[in-house]
C-alpha cells in the first residue's frame, strides 16, 4: 500500500503545478450564490469529474499493459507463479518507459521549455478556451462536465502518471494508481477553489518546482523498478489485489 | 430546436463551409440560426463560439462532459468486472454493481444517443437510412439486451457496448468536423468576400458598409492588413500590396498615389484611400468567391459514386447483421451472437467514406484559389489528374498575346486609308489585333473611320458598312466567302508574311458587296511567353504529351512551337477543326486538356475534357472553362496539374482505406472477431486518419516561377495589373475563330 501512499504524496506535491492551469479554472469556477455549501458541492463535483477521467485513464492504461503483456507474454503457462520470467521482462519494460517518460517530463518542469509543444500542443488551448463558457453555467452537471473535460486536457504530470498506471499492467492497479494521484491533487484544488488567487503568484514558481522533484525522483524509482533485477523488489505490490 | 434545411438549397455549412449536402439542418445558436452539414460540425462550432453567455454552447458541453462521466464510469466498473476483480468473495456485490450500470447507462445513451435518434427518425421520414441508424440500432440493442438481462435473465451485461459506441462516434463526428473546418481554411477570406465590409468615407464621415453597396467613385479607406475590398485607383498614401490571390505569386509590389489596386489584394504596410472603379460586386476578387462557392457545391464522380455504395451499403450492413445474428445464435450463447451482430452495424457505418472526398477537394480548391487559380468544379480537378494531353492554343496563350503591325502591302489604295478603315472597324472588336491596329493608326495622326452595322464572323473576321460601302477584314477565307477578288500580287505578299511566321489580315471594301476585292495585306507579329518552354518542359517531366493547336498558318506555328519546344503541332485549323483534332487524340490519350486564353477557343475548350482559360474568369461562369489561369499564370500550370493529381491520390487513398477496412473489419465482424467497443474505437480511428491523410495535402509546396529572374514583362504586368486587365485579348491568327459573339453559344460536350 506504501505505493499508493507515494502516488498520493506525488499527487500532492504535482498538484502545486497544476496551480497554473487547473487552479486557474478552480478559481473561476468561483463559489456559488446560494452559500458556502453549495460551493463546496460545486468544486467537489467538478474534482469528482475531473478523478473520474484520471481514473477511467488510468484503468484504461492498465488494461492495455495488461493486453500487451498476454500477447507477449503467451510463452507462460496458465498457473505459472504471477512473478514469472516473461512477466517480469514485460513489466520491467513497462516501467523503463514509463520511467524514462516521467523523467522527460519532469526535466521539463525545470526549463527545458521546446518539450511544451509536444505535451501541450494537442489542441488543448481551443478546448481550454471553449470550456470557459461552462464555468458560468449554473447546475451541478455543468461543474462535473467541466471537471471531465478538465481531465483530458494535456498536463505532463497526468501523462506521466498513466504511463506508471500502465506499468501495472491491471485495470484496477491502474485505476487505483490514478486514483491515489487524482485524490492527491484535491487539497490544493479545493484551497485554489476556496481562497482564490491569493497564493498563485507567489507560490506557483516554488509549485512548479516541488512538483518537477517529485516527478523526476518518482521517474528514477521506477526507472530503477525496471532495470534492477526483479529479486531485488521486496513485494509485488502490482499484484496485490 | 432542430429543423431540416428546406429553404436554402445552396447553402454552405457555418463550421466547415461544405456544401450542406443531403443531412444538413438548421440549429440555433447564441440566438442565431445556423446550418450545419452534419451533427459534428454542430458541436464543433459551439465549442468553438463558445464565449460570453451562451447558453447553447455550454448546454452542449456540459451534455457532453455529463454523457463522458457515465460512460467513463460504465466502462471502468466493466473493465473491473472483465478483468475479474469481483471473483471469488467479492461475488456479492455484483448485482449491485449491475444495478448501478444500470442506473449509469440509462442517462448516457439517453443523453448520447438523442442526435443520433433525431437524425435517423428524420431520414427514416424522408424515407432513407443512414449510417446514424446503424448506431441507434446498435446501441438501443446493447442497452435493451442488458437492462433485461439485469432485471430478468440474467448474464453478462454490456452497457458499456452501448455507451461507449456513442461516446466514441461522437468523438469521431467531432474529429471529422475540425477535419473539415481545417480543410477550408484557406477558403474562408474566400468564401466571406460576399459578406465583407468596406469603410466607405463620406466627408468627414466614416461608414462601414457592405461591399456589395459599393458603386463607382465612392472613396475607400483600407488600413494595413486589410484586403483590399474593391478594384480601384490609389488617392492618397502609399503602401505594400499582396496580389497572390490575383496574380498567383506571392510578391510585395509598391503602391503608390495614381496606381490601380485590385479587390482582394491584401495592404500591407501603410494606410490607403482608394476611388473604387466599379461597383464591389463586380470585380475579379468577387467572380473568384462566388466561382469557389459554386465549385464546392458540386460532387466529383468519384464522390457520386461512393454515395451510392453508401447508399446502398446500409441495407445490406443491416440483412447481414440480421444473417450474423442467425448463424450464430445457433452456435453461441444469445449474447456473443448479439454481440457479433452489434459489431457488424457498428463497423460497418460508412463515416470515413463521406468524408474521403469533400476534404480533400476543398484543401485543393482553397489552394489553387489562393493562388489566383479557379477550378468550377471538383470533378475537373479530378479529370486534370488524369489528362495525359495538354493541347495548347498558340495566341495570348503561349505567346505575349499583344501584337504589333510589322508589314503592310496595298493594292491601289493608300496606307492612311487602309489603317483609317480597318482602326473604324476594329474599334468595334475586342480582338488583340484591334489593339495593335489602333496603335498604328494612331502613331500615324489617323482618326478612326466611324463604322456602322459591325458584325462579326466567327473565326473569319468582321465586317461593316461605312458611307453605304461594306467593309470586310479578316482571312483569307473571309474574302472568298464574301467571293471577293484576292489580287496576286496581294497572295503572294501574304504568302511571304505567313512563311516568316506572322499574323495576316486582309481588308477590301467595295460599293456592291458582292463584287468586292480585297485592297491590301497587313501582318503581325508576336512573341512567344518567356515562361513558355520551362513550363512545357515541366509539363513534359509530369509524364504530359504537349501539342500545339493554332488557327495560324503552319509559318507562325512552325516558329512558336521551336521557340517552346513543342515537337507536336497543327496549324490552320478552324475552330471546329480543334475539335476534330482533339477528338482524334482522345481516344489513345485518355483525357485530353485545352488552353486558350478563354475568348477565342472557346469551342475547343469545351470540348475538351478540361478546358484551361488562361486570365478569363468569365469562362468558368460560362461553362467554357473548367479551370482557369490567372492573367500571365500559365507557369502555374505544371503546379497546378500536380496539385490536382495530389488531391486525385489523396481521395483514391482515402476511399480505399475507408472501404477497405470497413470490408476487413466487417469480415472479423461477421465471424466473431471484433469485440463492438474496438469497432467503435478503430471507426473513430479511420475518420481521424481520413482526416489526417488528408491534411498531408497542406504541406505541399507552393508554386514557384520557373527560373531565378523574372522577365521584364511579367514583372511588368504584376506591378501594373489594372493596366494589364485593360488589355483586349488577341485573336491575332488570321485564319483563327474571332471573337465570340456573346449570343452566340455553344454547347459543351456531355461526358
Amino acid at each position: 500500500m506504501s505505493y499508493y501512499a507515494l502516488l498520493f504524496v506525488a499527487g500532492i506535491a504535482g498538484s502545486f503545478h497544476c496551480i497554473g492551469m487547473c487552479g486557474g479554472f478552480a478559481c473561476a469556477l468561483g463559489g456559488d450564490p446560494r452559500g458556502r455549501g453549495a460551493t463546496a458541492v460545486r468544486h467537489a463535483l467538478y474534482n469528482t469529474g475531473r478523478l473520474t477521467t484520471y481514473c477511467f485513464l488510468g484503468g484504461l492504461a492498465g488494461g492495455l499493459g495488461g493486453a500487451i503483456y498476454t500477447c507477449l507474454g503467451t510463452r507462460s503457462q496458465p498457473g505459472v507463479p504471477v512473478l514469472s520470467e516473461s512477466l517480469g521482462a514485460v513489466q520491467r519494460g513497462l516501467a523503463v518507459i514509463a520511467g524514462l517518460l516521467m523523467i522527460v517530463m519532469a526535466l521539463q518542469f525545470f526549463g527545458l521549455r521546446n518539450l511544451r509543444r509536444l505535451t501541450t500542443g494537442f489542441g488543448g488551448s481551443t478546448l481550454a478556451t471553449a470550456l470557459r463558457s461552462l464555468l458560468r453555467t449554473r447546475g451541478h452537471a455543468a461543474p462535473l462536465a467541466f471537471g471531465v473535460v478538465n481531465g483530458f486536457l494535456p498536463c505532463p504530470l497526468v501523462y506521466a502518471m498513466v504511463a506508471q498506471a500502465a506499468s501495472s499492467l491491471d485495470v484496477l492497479s491502474g485505476c487505483l494508481t490514478m486514483a491515489a494521484f487524482g485524490l492527491g491533487t484535491f487539497p490544493t484544488m479545493l484551497v485554489m477553489g476556496g481562497l482564490g488567487r491569493l497564493l498563485a503568484p507567489r507560490w506557483r514558481q516554488h509549485g512548479v518546482r516541488l512538483a518537477g522533484g517529485f516527478i523526476l525522483a518518482l521517474g528514477l524509482v521506477t526507472l530503477a523498478r525496471g532495470i534492477v533485477p526483479m529479486t531485488a523488489h521486496p513485494h509485488h505490490i502490482w499484484h496485490f489485489a | 430546436m432542430t429543423s431540416r434545411v428546406t429553404s436554402v438549397p445552396n447553402a454552405l455549412c457555418r463550421h466547415c463551409l461544405l456544401p450542406l449536402g443531403r443531412r444538413g439542418f438548421v440549429h440555433p445558436v447564441n440566438g442565431e440560426s445556423c446550418q450545419f452539414c452534419c451533427y459534428g460540425c454542430c458541436i464543433a462550432y459551439q465549442v468553438k463560439s463558445g464565449s460570453g453567455e451562451a447558453s447553447e454552447a455550454a448546454w452542449l458541453l456540459v451534455r457532453l462532459g455529463a454523457g463522458g462521466f457515465l460512460s467513463m464510469n460504465i466502462m471502468l466498473f466493466s473493465l473491473l468486472v472483465y478483468s475479474g476483480a469481483f471473483t471469488g468473495t467479492d461475488r456479492r456485490v455484483l448485482p449491485t454493481i449491475h444495478l448501478l450500470l444500470w442506473g449509469l447507462a440509462t442517462p448516457a445513451v439517453l443523453i448520447l444517443g438523442e442526435p443520433f435518434l433525431r437524425e435517423t427518425w428524420s431520414q427514416i421520414r424522408r424515407g432513407r437510412l443512414g449510417s446514424s441508424a446503424l448506431i441507434v440500432l446498435g446501441s438501443l440493442a446493447a442497452y435493451s439486451y442488458s437492462t433485461l438481462a439485469v432485471f430478468r435473465l440474467g448474464g453478462y451485461l454490456y452497457f458499456d457496448t452501448a455507451a461507449m459506441v456513442l461516446m466514441l462516434f461522437t468523438v469521431g463526428r467531432y474529429v471529422e468536423a475540425a477535419g473539415r473546418a481545417r480543410a477550408s481554411r484557406d477558403l474562408a477570406p474566400l468564401l466571406a468576400a460576399e459578406s465583407e465590409s468596406a469603410t466607405v468615407v463620406e466627408g468627414a464621415e466614416e461608414h462601414r458598409r457592405s461591399v456589395r453597396e459599393v458603386r463607382a467613385g465612392m472613396l475607400i479607406r483600407v488600413r494595413p492588413g486589410e484586403r483590399i475590398p474593391v478594384d480601384g485607383l490609389i488617392v492618397e498614401g502609399c503602401s505594400h500590396t499582396d496580389d497572390s490571390v490575383i496574380s498567383g505569386e506571392s510578391r510585395q509590389i509598391a503602391k503608390a498615389v495614381g496606381d490601380s489596386v485590385l479587390a482582394g489584394s491584401i495592404n500591407l504596410d501603410g494606410p490607403l484611400l482608394i476611388r473604387s472603379s466599379g461597383s464591389g460586386d463586380q470585380s475579379r476578387w468577387a467572380h473568384i468567391c462566388r466561382s469557389v462557392r459554386d465549385a464546392l457545391q458540386q460532387s466529383s464522380r468519384t464522390q457520386r459514386i461512393a454515395d451510392r455504395w453508401v447508399g446502398a451499403f446500409v441495407p445490406v450492413v443491416l440483412v447481414l447483421a440480421g444473417l450474423t445474428l442467425a448463424y450464430w445464435s445457433q452456435r453461441l450463447p444469445f449474447d456473443r451472437a448479439m454481440l457479433a451482430a452489434l459489431s457488424v452495424l457498428v463497423v460497418a457505418c460508412p463515416c470515413a467514406v463521406g468524408l474521403a472526398a469533400p476534404m480533400a477537394h476543398s484543401l485543393g480548391i482553397g489552394q489553387l484559389a489562393r493562388h489566383g487559380c479557379l477550378v468550377r468544379s471538383p470533378g475537373a480537378l479530378e479529370a486534370l489528374a488524369v489528362t495525359r494531353l495538354i493541347a495548347f492554343d498558340k495566341t495570348g496563350t503561349l505567346t505575349l498575346g499583344s501584337p504589333h503591325l510589322v508589314d503592310l502591302a496595298s493594292d491601289g489604295v493608300g496606307e492612311e486609308e487602309v489603317l483609317a478603315r480597318l482602326a473604324g472597324l476594329e474599334r468595334h472588336s475586342e480582338h488583340g489585333l484591334a489593339r495593335a491596329i489602333a496603335l498604328a493608326a494612331r502613331a500615324r495622326g489617323l482618326d478612326p473611320i466611324a463604322t456602322e452595322d459591325v458584325r462579326v464572323v466567327p473565326g473569319r473576321g468582321l465586317r461593316g458598312v461605312v458611307d453605304g460601302e461594306v467593309v470586310a477584314a479578316g482571312s483569307a477565307a473571309l474574302m472568298h466567302e464574301l467571293g471577293w477578288q484576292l489580287p496576286p500580287a496581294l497572295v503572294e505578299r501574304a504568302d511571304v508574311m505567313a512563311t516568316s511566321g506572322h499574323s495576316v489580315v486582309f481588308i477590301g471594301w467595295s460599293e456592291k458587296p458582292c463584287a468586292g476585292r480585297a485592297r491590301a495585306v497587313l501582318s503581325f507579329d508576336d512573341t512567344p511567353l518567356p515562361e513558355a518552354r520551362a513550363t512545357i518542359e515541366a509539363l513534359r517531366a509530369l509524364g504530359i504529351r504537349v501539342m500545339l493547336l493554332t488557327g495560324d498558318h503552319a509559318g507562325a506555328a512552325a516558329r512558336v512551337a521551336a521557340t517552346v519546344g513543342v515537337e507536336d503541332w497543327q496549324a490552320g485549323l478552324a475552330p471546329d477543326a480543334k475539335r476534330v483534332a482533339l477528338d482524334q487524340c482522345r481516344p489513345r490519350r485518355g483525357a485530353v486538356a485545352m488552353v486558350g486564353d478563354g475568348l477565342n477557343d472557346g469551342p475547343g475548350l469545351a470540348w475538351a475534357d478540361v478546358g484551361i482559360a488562361v486570365g478569363s474568369a468569365t469562362d468558368l461562369a460560362r461553362e467554357t472553362a473548367d479551370l482557369v489561369l490567372p492573367r500571365g499564370g500559365l507557369w502555374l500550370l505544371p503546379w497546378v496539374v500536380g496539385r490536382a493529381r495530389a488531391v486525385r491520390s489523396s481521395v483514391l487513398a482515402n476511399l480505399a482505406w475507408a472501404f477497405g477496412y470497413n470490408l476487413i473489419a466487417l469480415t472479423c465482424a461477421v465471424l466473431g472477431l471484433l469485440q463492438p467497443i474496438l469497432a467503435a474505437a478503430v471507426m473513430a480511428g479511420s475518420s481521424l486518419l481520413v482526416v489526417l491523410n488528408s491534411l498531408r495535402l497542406e504541406r505541399l509546396p507552393g508554386p514557384s516561377y520557373p527560373g531565378a529572374r523574372r522577365s521584364s514583362s511579367a514583372a511588368r504586368a504584376a506591378s501594373q495589373p489594372q493596366q494589364r486587365l485593360e488589355i483586349p485579348h488577341t485573336w491575332a491568327e488570321s485564319s483563327s475563330p474571332r471573337p465570340w459573339p456573346e449570343g452566340q453559344g455553344f454547347s459543351r460536350r456531355i461526358r
